[in-house]
C-alpha cells in the first residue's frame, strides 16, 4: 500500500498545481494564418467588471478583424514577462496588456521584439513609448471627478467616503479629482478615502466601507473591481442610506437602493481602432480613454432630479473638453 | 478624526464580526490536531467550502443548503487528508500543501465552471443581524454581542463547546490522549485510526462552515482565493491558543481587533503609508506568534503517522 504513495501524492500535487496556474498558461494555438493577438489581464474575467471588459473587447476584436486571440487572466507582474513571452514565442504579433502594472515589462520586451506590436494601458501618455507601442491614456480621474460632484451636492453629512484598490498614481489622481470636485460644488464637505491594497478583495473592502460609514460618509464612490460587492454589503447593512457610485460596468442589481450610478467603461472601442491601425501597420501611437471616448455616464437613480440633471451637465461639460483644475498624483 | 479604540462601539462589532471565520476555522482546525493529525490544507478547504456554498445557495435561492454542502465538501477534502495521513501512513505536511494547492485551483475552477464569463455577477442575499430579543438593547453590550447574525453567534457557542467537548466528555479525553500517545490509547483496545478519522471528519466540517461564512454573510459573492490567508490565520491561532480553544478565540479576537482598527487608523492620518497600515495584523500575528510559541507544547504525537507494528 505504501508504495503508492509518492506516484499519488505527485500526481495530486500535479493536478493541483496545473489547476492553480491554469490562468497564468497561454493556451496552445491551433496552426491558423490568421494574426494572432494575445491579451494580458491582471485579474479573473469573472469579474464582471474590469477584466472581463478586456475579456469582452477581444471577443469582439476578433469578430472585427478576423484575428486569432488567446489571453492569460490573473497574471501577476512578476508573471507578465514570461507569459508575453510565451505568446511572443508562439508567434502572436500583438500583446495587449490590460492594466497600468505592466509598462516596465512592455517597454522591455518592445525593444527586444521590435516587429511584434504592443498596446499597454496606463494612465496618459508615456514619454518614452517605443515606436512599437500603443498607450492607452485612461483618464480616470475626469470622470472621477464628475462622480465628485454627484457626492458634493448629495452628501447630507458633509462627508463623502472614497475606497480605492491599489494606491496607484491613477488613484491618487482620482481621489484627488474628487476632492477637487468637493472643494468647487460643495466647500463644507470633506473626503475620507483609503487604499485598501486590493482590488478584488471583497472583505476588506466592506471592512473599510464599514469603517468609512461610521465615520459619517453617506456617499461612497468605489474604484475596486470585486471588492465592489463588499462594499454594496455595508452600504446595505448601514444604519442610515448610504449612495454608492461604481464604475467599468452598471451594477444596479448589487445595491438597488444605494446605486447612484456608474462610470461605465467600453473597451472593445479603443481595441479595435487601434488594432485597425496595426494591421494596417501603423504600430505606434496614442489613444485617450476619457468621459466621451469610451467613457459614459450610466442612467443616474436614487438622487434627486436637479442634482442628476447637475452631474450630467458637468459631464457633458467635460466630454466637450472643459478644463478640468490641475491634478495630480500626489496624495491628497 | 477622532479615534478612540476603547468606546467605539462599531470597532468592537467589527472585530466580532470579521473573527467568527477565524473561530469556526480554528475551532475545526483545533479538534484534527488534538487528535495527532496536522491539517495544513485549511485554507484550500476554505476556499472550496465558500464557492461549493456559493454554487449551491445561488442554484437552490437558500443559505442552509449552501451551508451543508460547504460543510460536506471540506469534509470530503479532510477524508482525503485522514485517508493519506493516517491510513497510507503518508507526510500529512505534503498531503496537506496539496489539498491546499488543489483547493485554489480547484474552488476557481468551479465558479468558472458553473457561472463563466458574465457581466452581472450572480449573487446571494446574505445573512442579516439576528437581534436576539432582551439581550440586544442592552447598552453597549447589546449592540456588540446580540446584533450579530446567525454564525457569529454559532462561533462564540463553539468555543465552551469544544472545550466541553475535549475536557470533559471520554471522547474527548481518547482523542485528545489519540494526539499525545497513540500507542497507549491502542493499548487500551481503542481504534487510533477511528478516533483519528473521526476528528479529522468533525474538524473538516468546522472549517467548512468557516469557509462557507465569507460568501453568506460578507460578501454575497464568491472571488478567486476570497479567503485571503484566513485559513493560514485559523491554524496560526490554534498554535497561539496552545491548542486551548479559549486562548484560540482570543486570538481571534487580539488579530480582528487590531484589522479593523487600521482601516479606521487609515483613515484618520495619511502620515502611515497605507501598505504599511495593511501589514500591521499580519505583522502583530507574526510577532504575537513567535512570543506565544516559546513555551507552547504541541501534542506529541502531532503529525506523525501512527504504526502499530512498529516498534514503540
Amino acid at each position: 500500500m505504501r508504495k503508492r504513495l509518492p506516484p499519488l501524492l505527485l500526481a495530486l500535487s500535479v493536478v493541483g498545481l496545473v489547476l492553480a496556474g491554469i490562468a497564468g498558461v497561454p493556451p496552445e494555438a491551433p496552426a491558423q494564418a490568421k494574426k494572432k493577438f494575445a491579451m494580458i489581464l491582471p485579474g479573473p474575467i469573472q469579474d464582471a467588471d474590469f477584466n472581463a471588459l478586456g475579456y469582452v473587447a477581444i471577443q469582439e476584436l476578433a469578430k472585427a478583424h478576423g484575428i486569432q486571440v488567446a489571453h492569460s487572466e490573473s497574471v501577476a507582474v512578476a508573471d507578465a514577462e514570461r507569459v508575453a513571452r510565451e505568446y511572443i514565442t508562439s508567434g502572436h504579433e500583438i500583446i495587449a496588456f490590460h492594466g497600468g502594472q505592466y509598462p516596465t515589462i512592455m517597454k522591455k520586451l518592445a525593444g527586444q521584439f521590435p516587429n511584434v506590436a504592443f498596446i499597454q494601458e496606463g494612465s496618459g501618455r508615456m514619454a518614452d513609448a517605443p515606436a512599437n507601442a500603443w498607450v492607452i491614456g485612461r483618464k480616470f480621474y475626469q470622470g472621477f471627478y464628475v462622480l465628485g460632484v454627484l457626492g458634493a451636492l448629495t452628501t447630507k453629512t458633509g462627508k463623502v467616503g472614497f475606497v480605492g484598490g491599489v494606491r496607484l498614481p491613477d488613484l491618487v489622481a482620482t481621489a484627488n479629482a474628487i476632492n477637487m470636485a468637493l472643494r468647487d460644488h460643495n466647500p463644507k464637505a470633506s473626503l475620507i478615502y483609503n487604499f485598501i491594497g486590493d482590488f478584488n478583495d471583497p472583505v476588506k473592502s466592506r471592512q473599510t466601507a464599514e469603517a468609512q460609514i461610521a465615520a459619517g460618509a453617506d456617499v461612497l464612490l468605489t474604484f475596486v473591481n470585486l471588492g465592489l460587492y463588499g462594499v454594496a454589503e455595508a452600504a446595505k447593512s448601514a444604519p442610515k442610506p448610504v449612495l454608492l457610485t461604481t464604475l467599468y460596468t452598471e451594477k444596479w442589481d448589487t445595491a438597488p437602493k444605494n446605486m447612484a450610478v456608474a462610470l461605465v467603461f467600453d473597451f472593445a472601442k479603443p481595441y479595435k481602432e487601434i488594432v485597425g491601425k496595426i494591421l494596417r501597420g501603423e504600430k505606434g501611437g496614442y489613444y485617450e480613454m476619457r468621459p466621451g471616448s469610451g467613457m459614459e455616464l450610466s442612467a443616474i437613480r436614487n438622487t434627486p432630479p436637479d442634482v442628476a440633471n447637475k452631474v450630467r451637465a458637468v459631464f457633458k461639460d467635460v466630454v466637450a473638453g472643459k478644463p478640468l483644475p490641475e491634478i495630480t498624483d500626489k496624495a491628497p | 478624526m477622532t479615534l478612540n479604540p476603547i468606546t467605539d462601539i462599531q470597532l468592537w462589532q467589527q472585530m466580532l464580526l470579521y473573527a467568527a471565520p477565524l473561530i469556526i476555522a480554528a475551532m475545526g482546525e483545533l479538534l484534527i490536531e488534538r487528535s495527532g493529525v496536522l491539517n495544513v490544507a485549511i485554507e484550500g478547504m476554505m476556499l472550496v467550502a465558500a464557492v461549493v456554498c456559493f454554487v449551491v445557495a445561488w442554484e437552490l435561492g437558500s443559505a442552509l443548503p449552501g451551508i451543508a454542502a460547504a460543510m460536506l465538501a471540506s469534509g470530503l477534502m479532510a477524508l482525503v487528508l485522514a485517508y493519506y495521513g493516517i491510513t497510507l501512513r503518508g507526510s500529512q505536511i505534503t498531503v496537506g500543501l496539496g489539498l491546499y494547492v488543489l483547493g485554489i485551483g480547484l474552488s476557481s475552477l468551479i465558479y468558472r465552471v458553473v457561472f463563466g464569463v458574465r457581466l452581472s455577477p450572480p449573487r446571494v442575499a446574505t445573512l442579516g443581524p439576528l437581534p436576539i430579543p432582551g439581550l440586544a438593547d442592552i447598552p453597549v453590550l447589546g449592540p456588540i454581542l446580540f446584533q450579530q447574525n446567525v454564525l457569529v453567534y454559532v462561533a462564540l457557542l463553539l468555543v465552551p463547546a469544544v472545550h466541553i467537548f475535549l475536557y470533559a466528555t471520554p471522547l474527548g479525553l481518547r482523542i485528545r490522549a489519540t494526539g499525545e500517545n497513540p500507542r497507549a490509547v491502542d493499548a487500551l483496545g481503542l481504534d487510533v485510526a477511528r478516533l483519528r478519522y473521526g476528528a479529522t471528519a468533525v474538524g473538516g466540517l468546522l472549517i467548512g462552515l468557516g469557509g462557507a461564512y465569507l460568501p453568506l454573510t460578507l460578501t454575497g459573492t464568491f472571488s478567486d482565493n476570497m479567503t485571503a490567508g484566513r485559513g493560514w490565520l485559523a491554524l496560526m491561532l490554534v498554535i497561539f491558543g496552545r491548542w486551548q480553544p479559549g486562548w484560540a478565540l482570543l486570538g481571534a479576537f487580539l488579530f480582528a481587533y487590531v484589522e479593523s482598527f487600521q482601516f479606521k487608523v487609515a483613515m484618520g492620518t495619511k502620515l502611515v503609508p497605507p501598505q504599511f497600515l495593511l501589514m500591521l495584523p499580519y505583522v502583530f500575528a507574526v510577532v504575537v506568534l513567535i512570543r506565544i510559541y516559546s513555551g507552547a507544547r504541541a501534542p506529541r504525537a502531532l503529525a506523525l503517522p501512527y504504526d502499530r507494528e512498529a516498534r514503540g
